[in-house]
């Protein structure tokens, strides 16, 4: 059997992707607020 | 199962959430590792460069040193089993990266090469979904096999084939094997896209959004798009995700014709399985392209949150190199894979095509 397991088939993959979107959303609130300090790469 | 295949953290219900916690934490770190080491390796190179400017050395992004990385390991050793459900969060970063990525992008942009990417998304897909068909009824592969590998050619590979999945059911064989063609095809991808358009001279703009339209799987799309630059990876990110945005559109048109064969369930409330089956990581994207356009963050703070979805990609493309097991992929048989090399072949050359026709008419930026 190939790669059936690396995406979800259902409910997975909206739990990735809303834990993504809250994740993005709260780091963005962080930086906003100047919680999180200036992000270099 | 192949050594290839790595099951998700959320596959283990009957595991504590602390538990499942600690489970991922091994292959998150592998995931970091690798990307980290990818980095350092580039920063040696340009330092090495900048101390011996008269040596040749060729310079690496840590967008592919991450990949090949993750392709020695998983094609040498293997990834071994503590590792592998948190080498799955792969996903989670990638979309976590997309959507703080947004930052970059103005509203009106998102709209205008949005709207644009929409255009070409819907001439790409009518195109490839034919000429899918047509390959797969000529090479006699199974309908059901030609219908995935038509629905991951054209929307967004392994993704919109898990959705379809359980919308068209499928022989399991036939599952498995659209996702290694759509896989082996992105890998192909991730060596041939940049050369070519290195070849062509092609800007940023449009090596990006081509990238985004022609390569299938979400993540390999993106690494395309990223190993020609950084600019380049982000309107990848836009035209992906346009088309992305499709998948439930072609799936519930596969599940309504299969389902009309008395071939696979009906779908009584096509409405919610539209919702159900939208990638709903865009609406994230979006939301922060729109606090960035609303002038919410500082110029800093939109730096600040674009090097937080570069942080966020370096373990995504870790993640690819890592899961992709080039062994298992090629045994998977040579008809589905001949049907999509020609198929791919068709859907660069018409994307590259409609990409060359949209600049030279003006419709890009």
């Amino acid at each position: 059997m190939a790669n059936l397991n690396h995406t979800l088939p259902t409910a997975g993959r909206i739990n990735i992707d809303l834990i993504a979107i809250g994740i993005g959303l709260t780091l963005a609130a962080l930086i906003r607020f100047n919680i999180l300090p200036s992000i270099s790469f | 199962m192949s050594a290839h295949t790595i099951p998700s953290p959320i596959e283990a219900t009957t595991l504590s959430p602390a538990r499942r916690l600690l489970g991922v934490l091994p292959g998150m770190a592998l995931l970091f590792g690798i990307g980290l080491l990818g980095k350092l390796l580039e920063q040696a190179q340009t330092l090495l460069h900048t101390r011996y400017p008269k040596v040749a050395v060729p310079h690496i992004e840590y967008v592919l040193w991450a990949i090949v990385l993750g392709l020695l390991i998983s094609n040498t050793v293997g990834v071994a089993s503590i590792f592998r459900p948190g080498v799955a969060t792969y996903e989670l970063w990638l979309k976590l990266g997309i959507v703080l990525v947004g930052a970059k992008f103005l509203l009106q942009d998102v709209l205008h090469i949005g709207g644009l990417s929409l255009g070409l998304v819907a001439v790409e897909l009518i195109l490839s979904i034919s000429v899918m068909t047509l390959l797969g009824r000529l090479f006699k592969l199974p309908p059901k096999l030609t219908s995935l590998l038509a629905i991951g050619s054209s929307i967004c590979g392994v993704t919109a084939i898990m959705a379809a999945q359980g919308a068209i059911e499928p022989e399991e064989e036939d599952t498995s094997t659209a996702i290694a063609a759509i896989l082996t095809l992105g890998a192909i991808a991730l060596f041939t896209f940049p050369a070519i358009g290195h070849l062509l001279h092609m800007s940023q703009q449009g090596y990006g959004m081509w990238a985004g339209l022609a390569v299938d799987n979400t993540a390999e799309s993106l690494v395309t798009g990223a190993l020609y630059g950084e600019e380049a990876g982000r309107w990848t990110v836009l035209a992906k995700t346009a088309r992305s945005s499709f998948i439930g559109f072609v799936v519930l048109a596969y599940a309504v014709y299969w389902s009309s064969r008395g071939l696979a369930p009906d779908v009584p409330h096509k409405g919610l399985f539209l919702w159900n089956k939208f990638p709903k990581f865009i609406l994230g994207f979006l939301a922060i392209s729109i606090l960035a356009t609303a002038g919410f963050f500082t110029h800093g703070q939109l730096t600040s949150l674009s090097n937080l979805s570069r942080w966020a990609f370096l373990p995504a493309f870790a993640g690819v190199g890592l899961r992709t097991n080039l062994r298992a992929l090629i045994g998977q048989g040579w008809r589905p894979l001949v049907v999509g090399i020609l198929g791919e072949i068709f859907i660069a050359l018409i994307t590259l095509a409609l990409v060359y026709w949209s600049f030279n008419h003006g419709v890009s930026r």
